[in-house]
């Protein structure tokens, strides 16, 4: 059973940066996201930051946590599950 | 905006530790003495730089449209130096004022709005000059993104005059500078950043100008999109010894809700609207586009 977390987040990855031709369920968890993978540029992460504080309500302060919360879906899902208020999370 | 390979050690065609010998030489010799002075200090560093000796030239080969003497290209590198002696005259406290050209009434109300805005701007004239002091009159703080070179005294020299107005976001940490824009745009502050050069860009597109396609830099209208910002683009070109006079195009303004490629053909329209304003320009003072890198390529589907 998938988690509810990782879906909404690859439903808000393919959402925010129109990536029309990816399904959020062909994303993997471990695909990762800046360079390969989905092969996201700079301005790609920065969009994609600016939506995922906005939503989850955190916030993202340093390029090493920028880096490692973006490495994957994986580490993105596990980054806002330890930083969001649980309120804010899907069920 | 950027930049994934390691930047080359590079510095203006300035003097590295002179800074403050041309300051105080300015407060003490007339013109008529300083100004011949400056002229063969230029010759001095033209003749020791020559990779930008080569880009001024090819530079000048196409705004000219003719093959550049000898000449030419130390009036491109004078007009270098006496850009930054006006700097180094306004951090010695001269005050320097600036008018606006016809078609600049965006700028004039943005400035008097005190509305966060993405202001792109070129390496023409006194522009950065201007943007210091347009800080001074906003009603919020001005990020400046800038790369950081060998000799950027004079720079940190603004930021110290211009105080708290004034912060620069120095692109040669992309990382951080990304956080740092995100940062500067959650503190409801303009950012400046310049979008002549494309080698320091994430995202740039192909445009007419100066008698080709070539590429330039196209991420502020991303980031435009991103934090639903107004874009306002300036130049300043120099008026007399101590003023300026700023010419800008009207703003490009995000649309909520707009689907992004409307957004971005419109973006389009309004860059090539503001290149074509910077060509006519240069076509007057072709000397004030201080192009000492690399001219902007020519796109492979160019015709």
């Amino acid at each position: 059973m998938s988690d509810p977390l990782s879906a909404h987040v690859k439903r808000l990855i393919v959402d925010t940066l129109r990536l029309d031709d990816v399904k959020p369920d062909e994303i993997r968890d471990e695909e990762p996201l800046i360079g390969s993978g989905l092969s996201l540029d700079s301005i790609d992460a920065l969009e994609l930051v600016v939506k995922i504080e906005k939503t989850y309500g955190i916030k993202i302060a340093s390029a090493e946590e920028s880096r490692a919360a973006l490495a994957s879906v994986a580490s993105l899902t596990q980054f806002i599950r330890t930083r969001a208020d649980p309120a804010r999370l899907p069920a | 905006m950027v930049v994934n390979t390691p930047l080359p050690p590079r510095r203006n065609p300035g003097p590295s530790g002179g800074y403050r010998l041309l300051r105080a030489l300015d407060r003490v010799l007339p013109e008529a003495i300083f100004r011949p002075l400056r002229a063969a200090g230029t010759l001095v560093a033209m003749a020791g730089m020559a990779e930008q000796r080569r880009h001024s030239y090819d530079y000048l080969t196409v705004a000219l449209a003719r093959r550049p003497t000898w000449r030419d290209v130390f009036r491109h590198f004078f007009a270098f130096e006496e850009v930054l002696m006006t700097r180094l005259r306004v951090i010695n406290g001269q005050p320097h004022q600036s008018v606006f050209a016809p078609g600049s009434e965006d700028l004039r109300a943005w400035l008097e709005s005190g509305t966060p805005a993405l202001l792109g701007t070129f390496h023409v004239g006194v522009t950065e000059l201007q943007g210091c002091q347009i800080a001074m009159k906003l009603h919020h703080p001005m990020h400046v993104v800038r790369l950081r070179v060998g000799n950027s005294h004079d720079t940190e020299k603004l930021e110290e005059l211009f105080g708290d107005r004034l912060h620069f976001i120095w692109i040669n940490e992309p990382a951080e500078m990304l956080l740092a824009l995100k940062d500067a745009a959650a503190t409801h502050g303009s950012i400046a950043l310049q979008c002549d050069r494309p080698g320091y860009s994430a995202r740039s597109e192909a445009f007419e100008f100066l008698g080709a396609r070539r590429v330039f830099p196209f991420t502020i209208y991303h980031l435009a999109q991103i934090f639903q910002r107004p874009v306002l683009f300036a130049v300043g070109v120099p008026d007399g010894p101590d003023r300026a006079r700023l010419h800008a195009i009207p703003r490009y303004e995000p649309r909520p809700g707009e689907p992004r490629a409307e957004a971005l053909a419109r973006a389009r329209v309004h860059f090539q609207g503001f290149l074509q304003m910077v060509e006519e320009i240069l076509r007057e003072h072709p000397y004030l586009w201080f192009n000492f890198t690399p001219l902007n390529p020519v796109a492979p589907d160019s015709p």
